[in-house]
């Protein structure tokens, strides 16, 4: 897998570049701005860029714009955001049109490795993976003849493991169950909150957001 | 008692000496008594009681309204012209002499009086010509008046007493003075029209009665004088009826400029009424009274801040006085020796100094008023605009604390935890050593988590980032309540603003989701009339009290630093909806 990477501390920068070349993946850039991201990535796309959302010069959204620009511009490019802060709005625009090949996730998940890589790996296959502080934020809500109230406690779990983009086999894995059983989990739970069951795994990531944010 | 001077300096001539008018006082009431002395030795004057009256007809009232003139309006050159007016006038009677010197400045000066008068009309009411075409026409009047006239006397005109006879050619002098005669009935028809032009295009309000009376006055003169050189040029009978009602008019039109000078009967009409309305409104709008009194729709009113040193409006902004030139005048008004305001007018009031000087008297004690209230209202300006520089440092601090935290501690600290992620990954599995790890990793995403928090409470970064949008569905989505959220069409807007309404929004979610015991909550956030209006309505218990409660005091402060309105409504049992208006125009 080949990766560019845009973060102006040049500390965390190479820090993440250790990271992907110890885990075998291709670093094809090292930029410290959004610009030179894109620039790089004219001449020779990678499997997916991780992006920080602030970036020079303004330190304001330049990330967030090069990381839109390329998913309107390169779909086959897989956009993993980085930032200090998760905000659902921002969530919401990135997925606006489709949770394929995007994530979203807090800084901080660099140094849980081997979820990291995964969720890069994902986003590069078309894949989605979404911070679990999202979708814990937006269950937090309350709403009168909630739907979500009808869910048992393994239901909300496995609803939060597959609004952050895991798989089938992603979410078995976490709650160490079998992959039929993880099925079967999904099924019952499109059903109770009439969410038409669809089939790839981001699709239902941005169906299970809209679900929630209604 | 109100004292009144110009604000700016300007150049005032003094009043003439009360000896300078005696003088020519005298020296009109002599002139008057040799008329009656020429009169008297010239056998040949037809009807010569009636002509005396005549000539004292049409000197005394211009030199006497002269002299008033001069004395009450001592920046105007009218005055002046007027007395000087009448003693040219004077002049023509030398011909009743036979003397030949005499005579011949008498003869010379026959038709001068024509051309003074159109001077004088046209000059009205500065006492100078006001523009290129009056001038070109008074002086063509005199060149026609004497220039002619000489020239006529040099080829034997009229008769034999004058010395200035060079040639005798009777035909060519007759002809002459119809081409002079005509000419100055020309003249004065051209006076007329451009009296009457200069009228039609004054603005309404500036077309004065007593003016118009003198106007009038001047035109018909003007009128009668050119259809009497015509009847002089074409022989016409009734040449005598004509010349009389010529003189009439003429004598009529100094005492009708007389009159509107006298006449205060208009400025105490206005002050009277003025008196009425400031007693009867105890809180008037005092430039609207001054401006009716004063007939200036333009007037504007300005009042003296001492402690700034400066002239302020009503409203207390800082307000420019007019400089020369500028077409204003203004009045200082003075109470108990202080200046407190000053009312700027347009500059063809300064011809009714009275009525201004009035006016202004009789408001001294509502303009004193007036200057407390533009007073207290720049203190209250400048009492804001130090809160908004408050609000604006504590923001601008706040958001370089968030940025300084996100670029240093936080950046460092998931520098950190990376690293003991990948020393985790390659570390031997020892398990005292990853157990050593693990709790190390926790504690660094317990920091990173607290730091966040920090971070976020001081300063919204999404906001700046990504706008209020953006930030409002993020804050919609935390919040443990149905929340329907408009924002549609809504612009990025300048920082302060967003952050403001922001705030807003955080505070009043908060305390919905702590107190309100609500179960829907509608933010709805747009700009009208350039106007950012954010309003948050829950179907809860209400009772908020924006006095109780900090947030919302400080909520209050941060939207009127930025010249808005925050308001609160919470009837117990009814909700509780917050609206704060921003301006953003």
């Amino acid at each position: 897998m080949r990766v560019a990477i845009a973060e102006d501390s040049v500390l965390l920068r190479e820090g993440v570049a250790q990271l992907l070349t110890d885990a075998d993946i291709e670093v094809t850039a090292r930029c410290g701005t959004a610009d030179e991201l894109l620039a790089g990535i004219v001449h020779d796309p990678p499997d997916a860029v991780v992006v920080d959302i602030r970036l020079p010069p303004t330190h304001t959204d330049e990330g967030m714009r090069a990381a839109l620009t390329i998913r309107e511009q390169y779909p086959d490019v897989g956009v993993l955001v980085l930032s200090q802060y998760v905000e659902v709005g921002l969530a919401m625009q990135l997925l606006a049109d489709s949770a394929e090949g995007v994530g979203y996730l807090l800084k901080d998940r660099v140094s849980e490795v081997k979820e990291f890589i995964a969720a890069l790996r994902r986003v590069a296959d078309g894949g989605s993976a979404l911070d679990p502080t999202i979708v814990s934020t937006m269950l937090k809500r309350h709403r009168s003849s909630d739907p979500l109230d009808s869910l048992t406690p393994r239901e909300r779990e496995v609803l939060e493991l597959m609004a952050t983009g895991a798989s089938n086999a992603g979410i078995a894995d976490s709650m160490v169950i079998t992959q039929r059983a993880a099925e079967k989990y999904v099924s019952t739970i499109f059903t109770k909150l009439g969410i038409p069951a669809t089939g790839s795994e981001s699709r239902r990531v941005l169906a299970v957001l809209l679900f929630l944010r209604s | 008692m109100a004292a009144v001077l110009p604000l700016v300096p300007e150049q005032h001539r003094s009043a003439p000496k009360p000896a300078l008018l005696w003088t020519l006082g005298i020296a009109a009431v002599v002139c008057c008594a040799v008329t009656v002395g020429l009169a008297s030795v010239n056998d040949e004057l037809y009807q010569p009681a009636l002509r005396v009256l005549l000539v004292w007809w049409v000197t005394l009232p211009y030199i006497f309204a002269g002299m008033v003139a001069w004395r009450r309006r001592p920046d105007s050159f009218f005055g002046p012209l007027m007395i000087l007016a009448g003693f040219v006038t004077q002049l023509s009677i030398l011909q009743w002499t036979s003397q030949p010197v005499l005579n011949t400045l008498g003869q010379l000066s026959d038709l001068l009086v024509a051309a003074v008068w159109l001077h004088v009309f046209l000059a009205y009411p500065s006492g100078r010509l006001a523009g290129r075409t009056e001038r070109v026409v008074v002086i063509i009047g005199y060149i026609a008046a004497v220039g002619l006239q000489l020239v006529i006397l040099m080829l034997g005109g009229f008769d034999d007493r004058h010395l200035l006879t060079i040639v005798n050619r009777q035909a060519a002098a007759e002809a002459l003075q119809n081409i002079q005669l005509l000419t100055l009935s020309a003249l004065a028809l051209i006076g007329v029209g451009l009296l009457w032009w200069r009228w039609r295009f004054l603005p309404r309000w500036q077309r004065r009665r007593p003016a118009q009376i003198v106007i009038n006055c001047f035109s018909l003169s003007l009128v009668i004088l050119a259809a009497l050189m015509v009847a002089g040029a074409f022989q016409l009978p009734g040449f005598e009826i004509i010349r009389l009602a010529t003189f009439a008019a003429a004598g009529l039109a100094p005492l009708a400029f007389l009159a509107g000078l006298l006449d205060a009967r208009l400025a105490k009409a206005s002050v009277g009424e003025l008196l009425v309305q400031l007693q009867a409104d105890p809180a008037p709008d005092l430039r609207e009274l001054l401006a009716q009194a004063l007939r200036d729709p333009t007037l504007s009113l300005i009042y003296w801040l001492p402690q700034y040193g400066s002239w302020a409006d009503q409203d207390g902004n800082p307000a420019p006085h007019p400089g020369p030139g500028s077409g204003r005048s203004a009045t200082i008004v003075k109470q108990n020796g202080e200046q407190i305001a000053a009312l700027v007018y347009d500059a063809t009031l300064r011809e009714e100094p009275e009525l201004v000087e009035a006016v202004s008297a009789a408001a001294a004690i509502a303009l004193e008023n007036g200057r407390l209230e533009a007073e207290l209202r720049a203190r209250l300006q400048e009492l804001y605009g130090s809160r908004t520089r408050v609000v604006e440092a504590q923001q601008n601090e706040r958001r370089r604390l968030e940025r300084d935290l996100h670029d240093g501690a936080q950046q460092r600290l998931v520098a950190l935890a990376l690293e003991l992620g990948l020393l985790a990954e390659q570390a031997n599995s020892d398990p005292a050593t990853q157990t050593r790890l693990k709790r190390a990793r926790g504690e660094v995403a317990e920091s990173l988590r607290e730091l966040r928090n920090i971070a976020h409470g001081l300063h919204p970064a999404v906001v700046s980032g990504h706008g209020l949008a953006i930030a409002l569905e993020s804050l919609a989505a935390a919040t443990p309540l149905e929340v329907q959220l408009k924002t549609d069409g809504l612009p990025r807007l300048p920082e302060q603003l967003e952050v403001a309404a922001y705030y807003v929004v955080s505070e009043s979610l908060t305390n919905t989701a702590k107190h309100a015991a609500a179960n829907r909550v509608t933010v709805d956030v747009g700009v009208i009339d350039n106007t950012l209006v954010t309003e948050i309505v829950d179907d809860g218990i209400g009772g908020a009290d924006s006095e109780r409660g900090t947030g919302l005091r400080g909520l209050a402060d941060r939207v009127e630093a930025l010249n808005g309105r925050l308001r609160i409504w919470s009837t117990v049992g009814q909700g509780t909806r917050v609206r704060a208006e921003i301006p953003c125009g």
